[in-house]
């Protein structure tokens, strides 16, 4: 009976008999029907066969006003002006869905007069447009992208990422011309060794010197400019590291081997200077691109504060600069706003959202003379209210700058491989200078004792000591990731493995975080449907923990829209629907209504009632997450000493501690509280994890050693984070000690491998019995043989 | 065998590959591989039009610049 058609706009299939029908075509909203109109009007309709059958979002209607993004304020901060006059923005775009809508974009954009550049990123959805301010106004653009059924909406380019994009894609060019480079000299090399065991001219090795000699020369210069760079600042700095090793013994063979091209006598060794710097630069490289960008941390709160509020002026609501609105004036939010000042309400009614504070996701209501607080957000009010501190004294402003200071404070675990190639660097050259000084004196030609002393810097040369974390990480990360663990920085893996406190938040994070039903109480006949309809019409967590669980327990159910809808704040929603009355809600709305109820729970309870009769009881209460007190165990056994902290109160942090096995907790929390419980046990010289989900968490996992957050936590909280756990469960969490356990096991067997092999090879080197082709030799297979091993934390894994 | 001979094959073929990878460090730096996908999935509608859009973007912005210059700061 239902026939299925799909939007000729954006191909989602519903039911015929709710399409509008237009000509041959059918839409499911207005908005698809409108884009499609203008595409065919305006020529682009082969838009549609690129773009296949792919799934599109339907236009929303759009009820903000693109002429802010004329406003002056936003120019400042986002628009730049290129070196020959014109103007230039970074967007996002919503929407983008196929190559084709890519496509679309830019051609839409690129046909507009005064747009000279659109060029749309479809990886991540990010757009760059140039454009004459004289000709288009940066409104047109945004209403083009609005009208062909796509959102857009700036972000910061240059705080945001161009610094990591950069610094990569230095590397990348960095990287192919020593890969190039390095290829090349090797097969030159292949000539030269088998001629060196079967003969050759002088004449004809020269050639594949000098050819080698060129080759090099990029390697050294350009690939190998890291080198120089770090080494000078090491020196600067008073620190012997693995770069000085690498650029001395790489130029050192370098003059070497230009003094035996020039004087025609024995062999140059132009092809361990490129490989040196090839293999560690490739080591480089993967520290690199597994490493969180500083910058990811600096702007977090900044781009989720908007930097416009609107005010009350001459009764006017007008739009005026955060930072322009004064004690005392009148700001007006509605239902969806984040608060963005502390004041007092004047006007209005409704719930807000003051998970920021204190964690738990239930609204608290709020009416005349109740003070909002900034940070928070208005769920369904639409209230004017005085401010009673400017920006720079509100709450949201002083949690910024407890964060700016937590992030600043964030101790750095050094890294094993770093602490130890100091070390073997300082030890190496000065084993090399000495080899060379007891050479020359035992009576040896200068160039024999050279040869010696180099040969000990490039056998020892940390090819595989570069290449032994970043390689374990990197398959540590991979195996994360697949598994829905995100390590945002590869040492994160390291400082993981060393943890010995693990801190839990407790809504969210130990428990779902919102309430479900636990038990159903039918005591009358009804119409599903019904209720299903009437919750469904509510945001309130109560309404929609029932609404999922209806959802799961019948099937066929549709909603219906109700003659009349009333929802009282803090008791319930009221409707009719032809004439059928009905209530759901709290105690005190049945009470109101004069219905009787005798349930007593010590759960959350939602009554239905229809036509004053009550029908059904749900009970609701905050699930403990599947496997939780396993889990905890399980850590307790592995020497993690666990903590529960929950701004939640006491009675209810001690009834979720007994049953999952937390001995240690502490309740009624606030942000601040947390953060310095963590500063107390890093005092006591602990390694601390934090788990949590909220923004009240921030502060703390911004200061823990480690900072985990769930997938679904909010916005902010992912961004402060090392570690995201994507499918919310714990037993991610067990997973991820699991792995950054097994990786650092192995980080440490492969520093063993590089060690053990330069215990045996430097004596040799130093003996005068390695010349520098077989260490270029062994350098590659000690190298093998530790990225092999990495490999082997896939197996471990499996086997554990 | 003849050491110019191979000096000048050694010479040729080093000539080539560097001029190959000049054109990839340029395009590179030019940011034509920035984004995987497009440059994987843009290929399929690769027409004429295309092309003539992007020769009229760039006589957008010659005029543009020429009306730019003129105008007295």
């Amino acid at each position: 009976m239902s026939n299925k058609v799909a939007c000729s706009h954006c191909h989602l299939e519903f039911n015929e008999d709710v399409m509008i029908k237009d000509e041959e075509h059918y839409f499911c909203c207005n908005g698809c029907q409108g884009v499609f109109h203008l595409l065919s009007d305006e020529g682009y309709d082969t838009f549609y066969a690129k773009a296949g059958n792919t799934q599109l979002t339907p236009p929303t209607q759009q009820y903000e006003d693109s002429s802010n993004f004329n406003s002056p304020a936003f120019y400042d901060r986002f628009v730049r002006t290129s070196g020959d006059g014109f103007n230039q923005v970074s967007l996002i775009i919503e929407g983008i869905h196929c190559s084709a809508c890519v496509w679309l974009n830019e051609k839409a954009l690129h046909n507009m007069e005064g747009v000279i550049e659109a060029n749309i990123n479809f990886t991540n959805n990010k757009a760059n447009i140039a454009w004459a301010d004289d000709v288009v106004k940066l409104s047109d653009i945004i209403d083009m992208i609005r009208a062909i059924g796509y959102n857009a909406y700036p972000y910061d380019a240059e705080i945001q990422e161009s610094h990591a994009n950069k610094e990569r894609k230095d590397y990348y060019l960095r990287m192919s011309v020593a890969i190039f480079s390095s290829m090349n000299i090797m097969w030159i090399a292949v000539a030269q060794y088998a001629g060196y065991f079967s003969g050759m001219t002088q004449d004809i090795k020269t050639i594949l010197n000098v050819a080698e000699w060129l080759l090099s020369t990029p390697v050294l210069f350009f690939s190998g400019w890291i080198f120089f760079r770090g080494a000078y600042y090491g020196m600067k700095t008073k620190v012997v590291n693995m770069d000085i090793l690498v650029a001395t013994g790489a130029s050192l063979t370098y003059l070497y081997s230009i003094y035996i091209t020039l004087t025609k006598q024995g062999e140059a060794y132009f092809d361990s200077v490129s490989m040196i710097i090839t293999f560690v630069l490739i080591g480089k490289f993967l520290e690199v691109l597994s490493k969180k960008s500083a910058s990811d941390t600096l702007d977090i709160i900044g781009k989720h504060i908007p930097s416009e509020i609107h005010i009350i002026k001459d009764e006017k609501i007008i739009l005026c600069a955060l930072t322009d609105a004064k004690v005392g004036d009148t700001i007006v939010v509605a239902s969806g706003e984040k608060v963005l000042l502390d004041g007092k309400i004047v006007k209005g009614s409704g719930s807000f959202d003051e998970s920021s504070l204190t964690g738990e996701s239930e609204p608290v209501y709020k009416e005349v003379g109740d003070s909002v607080i900034s940070g928070t957000i208005s769920i369904d009010a639409d209230v004017h209210f005085i401010a009673s501190k400017d920006f720079e004294h509100s709450t949201l402003s002083s949690l910024v700058h407890l964060l700016d200071s937590a992030i600043a404070k964030k101790p750095k675990i050094e890294q094993l491989a770093n602490t130890l190639s100091e070390y073997f660097s300082s030890v190496i050259l000065a084993f090399s200078f000495i080899t060379f000084i007891v050479w020359w004196w035992w009576p040896h030609s200068f160039e024999v004792a050279f040869m010696v002393g180099i040969s000990v810097i490039v056998i020892a040369c940390p090819c595989a000591l570069a290449l032994a974390t970043p390689v374990a990480t990197l398959v540590g990360i991979s195996i994360g990731a697949s598994r829905g663990i995100l390590f945002k920085e590869a040492s994160h893996l390291e400082t993981m493995a060393k943890v010995d406190t693990l801190v839990l938040d407790k809504t969210g994070t130990i428990t779902v975080g919102k309430p479900e039903v636990v038990n159903e109480i039918l005591l009358e006949e009804f119409d599903i449907n019904l209720l299903y309809s009437l919750v469904t019409s509510s945001k309130h967590p109560v309404s929609k923990g029932v609404a999922a669980y209806i959802k799961k327990s019948s099937e066929g159910l549709s909603s219906s829209t109700f003659d009349t809808f009333n929802q009282h704040q803090a008791l319930g929603i009221e409707a009719y629907l032809d004439g059928i009355e009905m209530y759901g809600g709290n105690y005190r709305l049945m009470e109101q209504k004069g219905i009787k109820v005798e349930h007593i729970s010590d759960k959350t309870l939602f009554f239905f009632a229809v036509n004053k009769k009550l029908v059904a009881i749900y009970e609701l209460s905050d699930k403990i997450k599947e496997g939780a007190k396993e889990i905890i165990q399980d850590l307790y056994s592995k020497k993690i000493d666990v903590i529960m902290l929950t701004g939640d109160n006491e009675k209810s942090a001690k009834k979720v501690a007994k049953e999952i096995g937390i001995h240690k907790i502490y309740a009624e929390q606030s942000p601040k509280d947390k953060a310095d419980f963590i500063e107390k046990l890093h005092d006591n010289s602990k390694t601390v994890v934090m788990v949590g989900d909220g923004i009240n968490d921030i502060l703390a996992l911004s200061s823990a050693d480690i900072g985990i957050v769930m997938g679904s936590g909010s916005d902010i909280a992912v961004d402060v984070s090392d570690v995201v756990l994507l499918n919310d469960s714990l037993i991610s969490l067990d997973d991820a000690f699991k792995i950054s356990r097994t990786t650092y096991s192995l980080i440490k067997q492969n520093l063993g491998i590089s060690l053990v092999y330069n215990g045996i090879t430097i004596p040799l080197a130093m003996g005068g019995y390695i010349i520098p082709l077989i260490a270029a030799i062994s350098m590659s297979l000690s190298s093998l043989l530790v990225v092999g091993n990495s490999m082997r934390i896939k197996l471990k894994w499996k086997n554990n | 065998m003849d050491g110019w001979l191979i000096a000048m094959m050694l010479g040729g073929s080093i000539f080539l590959g560097g001029l190959a990878l000049m054109a990839f460090l340029w395009a590179v730096k030019n940011g034509q591989f920035d984004d995987e996908e497009k440059f994987l999935n843009a290929v399929q509608f690769d027409n004429q039009e295309d092309l003539n859009d992007a020769v009229n973007l760039e006589k957008k912005k010659a005029k543009l610049k020429k009306e730019k210059s003129y105008r007295p700061e």
